[in-house]
């Protein structure tokens, strides 16, 4: 009963900062939504996290109600080659999240068109995005399905990870696996509810994840004073060589 | 346990890493080679990104290097002065494979070129490395006999020096050479080049096998120092922890190697290596012309 009280409690306070964070232009009502911790910190023993997020349902429900989150994010262009008979051919997506993970309650997954899902942000394949001169290529789809399967076999997209608990009250408790591989930088944790097929409420969090401790200095280190990480490079095989060397005479 | 790699972005099992890095240690410590050859298919597979496997490799063969020469080192097994020429060599050709290696890529072919020279160089050098052992181990299994033909003619060129360690009156000009060739490949191939610098010693130059294994790991020392320097100061690629970690099992692997060399016949030690050249070849060849190729793959846009 405590946790639904700190949940409630945090959905209270947070609820401002998500309704600022909501995205223009849709006309949606907002759901009240919040996530358990905002800021995920990468150390020497991190072993990839679970976001939480509570969020309540916005209408009255009814059999077909239900809720779907996605997490989605750093936001990066990537290149995708395919190889043919006819030699190497390439698209390129301009913008496509490095890490998408997605989870619905089922009667959502039975009730809720592919395009209804597309159009709430929760479709992987959707959105990967093209170069303008290529967003009408015949082969878009065929690109687009093999860029989520190859995100799959890296571990960074992932369709059956998150799982959605109903508690009382209209409340709903999402888990999302964030993964041991994904990078640093800022994150989209959408939330959108449903009934008869059809978006009722959504909201949109934002989680960030940062390196630190020993991570992050030598991250810092290799990408702002190479010339100093190179020396400690080769001084760490000497040294450690060296020790070696050394306990083999004792 | 898992530890989390902050140039990789993976998180890994250490003790999996001491494996590996002790097992490649082991066979430094055997054969006098670098062991990247090994250690870089085995971290890939493990989940190691390429670039990071490809550069860290080199770190940790800096260290296991330098605990396995040190036990050659003691038993004066290892011929700086020989080692040295190599390395001039080998620098001056590391230069010049550079250049061959952007002529090939502008030409489109260095994948193809990669391929053929690795199983070609891989194959033959095996193969007769392989025959010549098992030739030997019929008879007193010690080293090659040191009046062939090829030595003869190498006998006539000038700039003739002693090579104590090595028991050698040679001429300076073929293991410039050698070392020159081995690292025209090295930048080529992308690989020390210790499996091939190895038995050139031992048959063209007429080295005693336990002299090249410490005098292959002299040279592989300078060798990785240098790739670790560049690869960490302008790619940023080399992992410390990813390397902290292998080396720990390397160095360990590396003195066992050593010791466990020097209870095997020298051919014995010849016939190992070259069984371990020829199964690369194999793994290659099936690479190239029998696993499947994956229709699409995923590049990082600028």
């Amino acid at each position: 009963m405590s946790l639904r009280l700190v949940a409630f409690a945090m959905l209270a306070l947070l609820t401002p900062m998500a309704s600022a964070q909501r995205l223009e232009g849709r006309d949606r009502p907002f759901m009240a939504a919040g996530l358990a911790e905002d800021t995920v910190e990468v150390k020497v023993n991190y072993s990839g996290s679970r976001i939480v997020l509570f969020a309540t349902a916005p209408q009255p429900e009814n059999e077909t109600s239900g809720m779907a989150v996605a997490l989605i994010g750093p936001m990066a262009p990537q290149k995708m080659i395919r190889r043919t008979a006819a030699g190497d051919q390439t698209i390129e997506f301009v913008a496509a999240p490095l890490v998408f993970a997605v989870g619905a309650e089922p009667q959502v997954a039975a009730s809720v068109p592919l395009e209804v899902m597309v159009d709430a942000g929760l479709n992987a394949q959707a959105s990967a995005m093209p170069r303008a001169n290529q967003l009408m290529s015949p082969d878009l789809n065929d690109w687009r399905a093999a860029f989520v399967n190859l995100k799959m076999e890296q571990g960074l997209y992932s369709f059956s990870d998150t799982t959605i608990e109903r508690l009382d009250g209209g409340l709903r408790r999402a888990k999302i696996h964030l993964p041991i591989n994904a990078p640093p930088g800022e994150y989209r944790i959408r939330a959108v509810s449903f009934r008869n097929g059809a978006p009722v409420g959504e909201s949109e969090q934002v989680l960030t994840l940062v390196r630190s401790g020993l991570d992050a200095t030598l991250f810092d280190l290799s990408r702002q004073h190479g010339l100093i990480y190179g020396f400690v490079a080769v001084l760490l095989g000497v040294g450690v060589g060296g020790i070696a060397a050394w306990l083999g005479r004792k | 346990m898992l530890i989390h790699l902050p140039i990789a972005q993976i998180a890994v099992d250490p003790l999996i890493l001491i494996a590996i890095g002790g097992l490649v240690g082991f066979l430094s410590g055997l054969f006098g080679v670098g062991g990247g050859f090994l250690l870089t298919p085995l971290l890939i597979f493990y989940g190691v990104p390429a670039a990071v496997a490809v550069s860290t490799q080199a770190n940790q063969v800096l260290a296991t290097s330098i605990a396995g020469v040190s036990a050659h080192w003691r038993e004066r097994q290892v011929d700086t002065r020989l080692g040295t020429l190599m390395l001039m060599g080998g620098l001056a050709g590391s230069t010049v494979g550079v250049g061959v290696f952007s002529l090939l890529k502008y030409f489109g072919v260095v994948d193809a070129t990669i391929a053929v020279l690795y199983i070609v160089f891989l194959g033959v050098i095996g193969g007769l490395m392989a025959w010549e052992s098992v030739g030997a181990l019929g008879g007193q299994g010690g080293d090659p006999g040191r009046r062939t033909r090829l030595r003869v003619w190498m006998r006539t060129l000038p700039m003739k020096r002693r090579f104590p360690r090595s028991g050698l009156y040679i001429s300076i000009i073929p293991p410039i050479c050698i070392g020159f060739f081995v690292g025209v490949l090295a930048a080529v191939l992308g690989v020390g080049g210790g499996f091939i610098l190895a038995p050139a010693m031992v048959y063209l130059l007429g080295v005693p096998t336990r002299v090249m294994v410490g005098t292959s790991l002299f040279q592989i020392i300078f060798l990785t120092a240098y790739v670790t320097f560049l690869q960490a100061t302008f790619n940023g690629t080399v992992d410390l922890v990813l390397a902290a970690v292998l080396m720990l099992g390397g160095v360990i692997g590396a003195r066992y190697g050593a010791m466990a060399g020097r209870k095997l016949k020298a051919a014995q030690l010849r016939l190992l290596l070259a069984l371990l050249v020829l199964g690369i070849a194999g793994r290659l060849v099936y690479e190239l012309y029998v696993a499947p190729v994956p229709e699409y793959r995923l590049e990082a846009a600028s």
